[in-house]
């Protein structure tokens, strides 16, 4: 390591740890230390300073509930879309559905949660590493909807990180292992992982196997019958370094049983219980050449395999789906190369097949999709700027095969051409200080559902109508935030528009469908303002006194004579803690508020605000060469009536009541 | 070293080979029988009652039985949307379901086809709602009927005798 980097490390742990290694230079250099000359870092100073801000370690710990939409429901723009405690999906900035991505190790996460609310996530939220929330044009390599985010979870399972090309001959077998077991009132039950990772000659190798078991939630009017969820998994990885190559492969297996509550006008009177796994086989090479290993060429290519059953009652399958998916993903990155840094660029190739069985009114659909992608950065224009641009060009393909169940003129072939680009300016204002704008044009294809669907869909309560005439989604927008790394607090405000150009969205018409006795729900495209602004500080020291606090806002009209309220657009929301940091313990205590949503879409209905207070006791030490973790956490306390606006359940029962869990962690 | 990288190449080999068997779905896709209206009628052909679009007509004297008495035939026809009449399906896989409010106040006596008879049980005032059943599943429902079942008979005053022939 060079000096500068050396000193810009030191002198990041001087400053509390708080700043990120790229941002650290920089911090150095503002603090007129003219002897520094700083390497040029492979990634933006915002990028940097986002990182510190991934859910990871003991950050994670202390969040961890029981999906991931739970997880981050308090980090900025967040809210949780849900019909129960087990079909939660995260909500960025009041977009939902296919504008949020989430992927599993860089790849996408093969599940249908982005089609329907009653549809759970299929990842156990225990087995992350890592959750981040990817903002800013860096989205555009794994998406095209800049306006919405991607949530990417890390399981590591091709175990690179623990990487020794060389072994030495007295340490060539290494072992690390881990055991997390989580429990809480809220929804009586557990679950549990139990991992570990091994290097034996070289060869590194993973195992995790997890578990879930919850019966049902509990509510402040009462149980809230079958959202039970008991979830099983496990995986498998290896990968092997040559010289120049690394290898590596993981097969992850993930079943999940879990209720959709009913009794309720238009739901099956018991409810709906789904059965569903996920498979993914994923192989990924990396190439670094000899001149600059940094320079890596990665190549990865996952087959999926999801299959979905809903059933009515023991004995009938209401619902089915089986998904196959095959994509490769191949991606450059270049450090450096004349004025840009940073530099990804790749495409990606995607084949999926859907069959649907039982009462499922969407024909089966073969659908293809291409894209290519690049991300690059420049800086040097002027000083303490820095400018990211990035770009998604590709097209989808529908091909949806006929069926006793579709309207035969709605069976048409369809391509959606797509292109997505995002520039971010970054320009540092003052010593810590950054002033961001990021202006984007987003888009998306219809999915197949929005497109050909036509019919009802008792566990979400309504009857759906897709259109096959459907054009692409599209918008222009805009986020201009504010940073500010203080030497007490670091605080960020940031507000956001996006302008769409036919948003697709499902609304309610008005109508019923008589013979199902459901609403009907159509799928529209109207020009829409999307807005909203978010705001965070957080003390930064690392002993004794810490506080806390977020909130978001967004609103969203349809262009209209009126600009009438969109639906299904989450309310304002703050979280605030107040917590005391010893070397091994923290205690603190919290609280969460949501205002009343009364700008709702015709025949939505309004949601009163709420209020919650909870507390936490963490346990953190090292002992004999492991770690040890012991997280207490009391939420909702009082046991108020909260009511997630964007539950489909909100008019029957509340959200979880008072809850007091427990997560503890080994690792060795 | 190499019987290690030889178990994880078969491991993998065999978890590839799974993940190319076909994941299929085991159930067919239904096709829905999709009506707008229902209307019942006496074993005279007297219309008891309609609904259609989720509008009951009023002026129809509804479902009545005596407690301790079982109603005359019920026949069930369905009204597509033209409001036109039709009947109900002839196959195997759709037949005549129910939810009746209080079961200690109505039962339903269901001899096959699209038709049944109330059997009152307690007297009072419940509800009930006709299904079209697909297998499990309802294709359509009505809204919830009132049944007003009046004052209990002695079974030899009761105005239809089980053993009367029907229509």
């Amino acid at each position: 390591m060079k000096t500068s980097l050396f000193r810009a490390a030191m002198g990041s742990l001087l400053c509390g740890g708080f700043l990120h290694f790229s941002f650290a230079q920089e911090f150095i250099q503002d603090l007129g230390n003219s002897t520094v000359v700083a390497e040029q870092s492979a990634e933006t100073i915002l990028d940097g300073l986002r990182k510190d801000e991934e859910l990871q370690a003991e950050k994670l710990d202390r969040k961890i509930s029981t999906t991931i939409a739970e997880t981050i429901k308090n980090e900025p723009d967040i809210a949780i879309r849900s019909m129960g405690p087990a079909a939660a999906r995260p909500v960025i900035k009041g977009l939902s559905g296919s504008h949020v991505t989430l992927t599993e190790d860089g790849s996408f996460c093969g599940d249908m949660s982005a089609t329907s609310p009653d549809h759970a996530v299929a990842s156990e939220v225990l087995t992350a590493h890592k959750l981040r929330i990817t903002r800013g044009p860096q989205i555009l390599s794994h998406s095209f909807a800049a306006a919405g985010g991607v949530i990417q979870v890390e399981h590591n399972d091709i175990p690179f990180e623990i990487a020794r090309p060389q072994p030495t001959a007295e340490s060539n077998t290494q072992i690390h292992g881990f055991i997390t077991d989580y429990a809480e009132s809220g929804q009586p039950g557990f679950a549990t992982v139990i991992g570990a990772n091994a290097n034996i000659h070289g060869l590194l190798l993973k195992g995790e196997l997890s578990a879930r078991n919850m019966s049902d939630m509990k509510t402040p009017n009462g149980n809230l019958k079958n959202t039970d969820i008991e979830n099983k998994g496990f995986a498998i990885g290896a990968a092997y370094n040559f010289e120049r190559f690394k290898l590596g492969a993981s097969f992850r297996n993930f079943t999940s049983n879990y209720g959709i509550p009913g009794g309720f006008i238009g739901g099956h009177p018991n409810g709906v219980d789904i059965d569903l796994f996920k498979r993914d086989l994923t192989l990924r090479g990396l190439y670094l050449p000899a001149q600059k290993s940094s320079d890596t060429l990665s190549v990865t290519f996952r087959l999926n395999q999801y299959h979905h059953t809903e059933y009515e009652t023991k004995e009938y399958v209401g619902a089915e789906f089986a998904v196959n998916q095959a994509n490769i993903r191949i991606e450059k990155f270049i450090a450096q190369i004349g004025p840009f840094f940073g530099i990804h660029f790749g495409t990606e190739l995607d084949a999926r097949s859907i069959e649907m069985g039982g009462y499922v009114f969407t024909p089966p659909t073969n659908s293809y999709a291409a894209s290519l992608f690049s991300v690059a950065s420049l800086n040097g224009w002027r000083d303490g700027l820095e400018i990211t641009l990035s770009t998604r060009l590709g097209g989808t393909f529908f091909k949806p095969s006929e069926s006793i169940v579709a309207d035969k003129d709605a069976i048409e072939d369809r391509n959606f051409a797509l292109w997505a680009i995002a520039a971010e300016f970054s320009q540092r204002v003052a010593p810590g200080k950054f002033l961001t704008l990021n202006v984007f044009r987003t888009t998306r294809a219809p999915t197949i559902e929005e497109l050909y669907n036509q019919g009802p869909h008792l566990a979400a309560y309504t009857y759906e109508r897709g259109n096959h005439k459907l054009d692409a989604e599209s918008g222009y927008g805009a986020e201009i935030e504010f940073r500010d790394y203080g030497e007490i607090i670091n605080w960020r405000a940031a507000v956001h528009s996006t302008w769409f150009l036919n948003y697709l969205a499902p609304r309610a018409t008005g109508d019923t469908n008589w013979s199902q006795i459901l609403p009907i729900y159509q799928v529209s495209g109207d020009d829409a303002l999307l807005m909203g602004a978010s705001a965070s500080v957080e003390t930064i020291a690392e002993r004794g006194f810490y506080a806390q606090a977020g909130a978001s806002y967004v609103c969203g009209f349809y262009q209209n004579e009126n600009w009438s309220d969109m639906p299904q657009i989450p309310p304002f929301k703050f979280h605030g803690e107040i917590a005391y940091l010893w070397t091994h313990v923290r205690a603190g205590v919290n609280a969460e508020f949501a205002l009343a949503q009364n700008r709702t879409d015709r025949y939505e209905e309004r949601t009163p605000g709420y209020a919650t207070f909870g507390a936490s006791l963490e346990f953190h030490w090292p002992l004999t060469l492991a770690h040890y973790s012991i997280v207490l956490r009391g939420d909702n306390l009082f046991n108020a009536d909260v009511r997630n606006h964007l539950s489909r359940l909100k008019s029957v029962m509340p959200e979880k009541g008072r809850n007091v869990s427990i997560l503890a962690k080994a690792e060795f | 070293m190499k019987k290690f990288q030889l178990l994880a190449i078969a491991i993998f080999s065999v978890l590839f080979a799974a993940c190319s068997e076909s994941n299929s779905t085991s159930t067919e896709q239904h096709e829905h029988f999709e009506v707008e209206g229902w209307r019942l009628y006496s074993a005279e052909w007297d219309t008891l009652y309609s609904v259609y679009r989720g509008k009951e007509d009023s002026k129809l004297p509804g479902l009545k039985v005596n407690a301790n008495c079982m109603s005359a035939h019920i026949h069930v026809k369905f009204l597509d949307e033209n409001n036109k009449e039709i009947t109900g399906p002839n196959d195997e896989e759709h037949s005549l379901g129910w939810d009746v409010g209080d079961s200690k106040i109505l039962d339903i006596h269901f001899e096959g086809g699209w038709g049944f008879h109330l059997k009152g049980l307690k007297e009072g005032e419940t509800k009930l709602v006709l299904k079209v059943k697909h297998h499990d599943h309802a294709d359509a429902k009505t809204p919830e009927i009132k049944v007003v079942v009046d004052k209990a008979l002695d079974a030899d005053k009761c105005p239809f005798q089980e053993d009367e022939d029907e229509d």
